[in-house]
């Protein structure tokens, strides 16, 4: 029963007495749903704002190389609005994602989950669940990890809700990475190269691509003006 | 079709529409409409708390002018004013019977060709929400049975309300949250438009954006939107605003 699920999980989040937070949320997956680590997206206007958490490195590159490459399972799970299942990333006839599957096999992951974030029609983003071997969720991990999405995304909007009007929340930008560095270069590229701003993010996002790193890596050699483009 | 089969098909129905995005005034309005073909009320409305506290028509089986004449009236007295303030049943009453508890009501009901009619309150756990009403051109009271489907659309109602709110709210959340991720996205790029600019750290340009804002008693975000469009003069950047930057 749902309720049950819930109970579960709310107990396997709060044991420790720590208090709350979405990293804890991401850490409990593991233990909820037997997955290898989970992460957070949130996501706005159909593209990746940034990661508000992840349970471990694995899954911070999850995020982020979905952040550069602009595809991946969080992004297939809020675009389209439904749960994403990919059990062997590696199988040849399965190549969902050209630019992120060889970049997330490197990392050691097998198999990936998207689980969308949303409350009732409000799509928030998605959460992310890894495997490091092949293989499916059972079908109770499966329904465990929608009610860890469904708490998720009320905790997030909950948080939210202490805000002052056009503020993030205190608890939702500790500890998130929203990027900030990558639109720092790119407001530095746009005078560099006399483009928008607009354009050179995608400049930037080009540049990564095609050195094989990250978009935030690339934007912090701009900022400490070790790199220019063009 | 049985009615009983008909009944569960339209709880089922509604408790379906409930799950996703749904119009809670299409909702309220079928199930008005499912009071008279199913219940053989003679018409139906939901009254709401508005939340100044008055009673509002959300919904009516029909916009005949009489009837919605009717349903303006309980804002004052009537079986949903009862029903709503008191989070209890208003039992079927005979309007005809005279020395009604609501003289005014009564004699418009009777005038627009009811005789009888009862309200069940909206209401979930401890939260009032409105009212359902039910009329009827008939004198005699509407059977035990169809009192209790009546309670459970009743019910429906309530919850389908109490859902339509949060889920209000939420888009409110959620857009508000972008919104401050796009305004502090438009600040971070419009630091590092300064700091190319100025040929000044992030930090400097962050200082100097915010000096030229309160100087000019601007928005920060519209000051920085103005930054990266380039509609300032970009040697607004180049001069240090007053005081130490950190």
């Amino acid at each position: 029963m749902a309720g049950d699920r819930l109970h579960r999980i709310l107990t396997v989040v709060s044991t420790g007495g720590e208090p709350w937070s979405s990293t804890r949320l991401c850490r409990a997956c593991p233990e909820l749903v037997g997955v290898s680590g989970a992460g957070i997206m949130l996501m706005s206007g159909d593209v990746p704002r940034g990661s508000l958490a992840a349970s471990d490195d694995v899954s911070h590159l999850i995020e982020d190389l979905q952040y550069t490459m602009g595809e991946g399972p969080c992004v297939d799970a809020y675009q389209q609005d439904r749960v994403v299942i990919e059990p062997d990333l590696a199988d040849p006839a399965a190549p969902r994602w050209l630019a992120f599957t060889p970049r997330a096999l490197r990392a050691g992951v097998r198999a990936i989950f998207g689980f969308p974030l949303r409350v009732g029609a409000v799509r928030l983003g998605a959460l992310n669940m890894y495997r490091n071997a092949p293989g499916l969720l059972s079908d109770d991990q499966h329904a465990d990890a929608l009610v860890v999405a469904e708490v998720t995304a009320r905790w997030v909007l909950e948080m939210q809700s202490g805000a002052p009007s056009r503020t993030l929340a205190r608890e939702l930008e500790i500890g998130a990475d929203f990027h900030f560095s990558v639109h720092n270069a790119a407001g530095m590229v746009s005078v560099q190269e006399g483009i928008s701003v607009t354009e050179a993010l995608i400049r930037l996002r080009a540049f990564a691509f095609s050195q094989d790193r990250l978009l935030a890596d690339v934007a912090n050699g701009v900022i400490a003006r070790r790199l220019r483009l063009g | 079709m049985t009615r009983e089969a008909d009944v569960v098909r339209s709880l089922v129905e509604m408790a379906d529409t409930l799950v996703d995005d749904y119009d809670v005034v299409d909702l309220l309005t079928g199930l008005t409409n499912r009071c008279v073909t199913l219940l053989g009320a003679s018409a139906a409305g939901v009254m709401l708390a508005s939340p100044s506290g008055g009673l509002r028509l959300i919904a009516s089986s029909s916009e005949a002018m009489r009837l919605l004449e009717l349903f303006e009236l309980q804002a004052q007295e009537g079986p949903c004013l009862d029903a709503f303030r008191t989070g209890e049943k208003v039992e079927h009453d005979n309007f005809e019977a005279g020395a009604s508890r609501w003289p005014v009501f009564a004699a418009t009901a009777i005038r627009s060709g009811f005789r009888s009619g009862l309200a069940l309150p909206l209401r979930l756990r401890d939260a009032k929400l409105g009212a359902l009403n039910l009329l009827s051109v008939a004198r005699e009271p509407i059977p035990e049975a169809d009192l209790v489907v009546a309670r459970a659309f009743a019910d429906l109602a309530a919850l389908s309300i109490v859902q339509h709110r949060a889920s209000v709210e939420a888009q409110r959340l959620n857009e508000q949250l972008s919104g401050a991720l796009s305004s502090r996205v438009v600040i971070e790029q419009a630091k590092g438009v300064i700091s190319e600019r100025a040929e000044v750290n992030l930090a400097d340009a962050f200082s100097r954006l915010r000096t030229f804002a309160r100087q000019r008693n601007l928005r920060l975000t519209d000051v920085a939107q103005a930054a990266i469009d380039g509609t300032l003069d970009p040697r607004a950047w180049t001069t240090p605003g007053p005081g130490p930057s950190r």
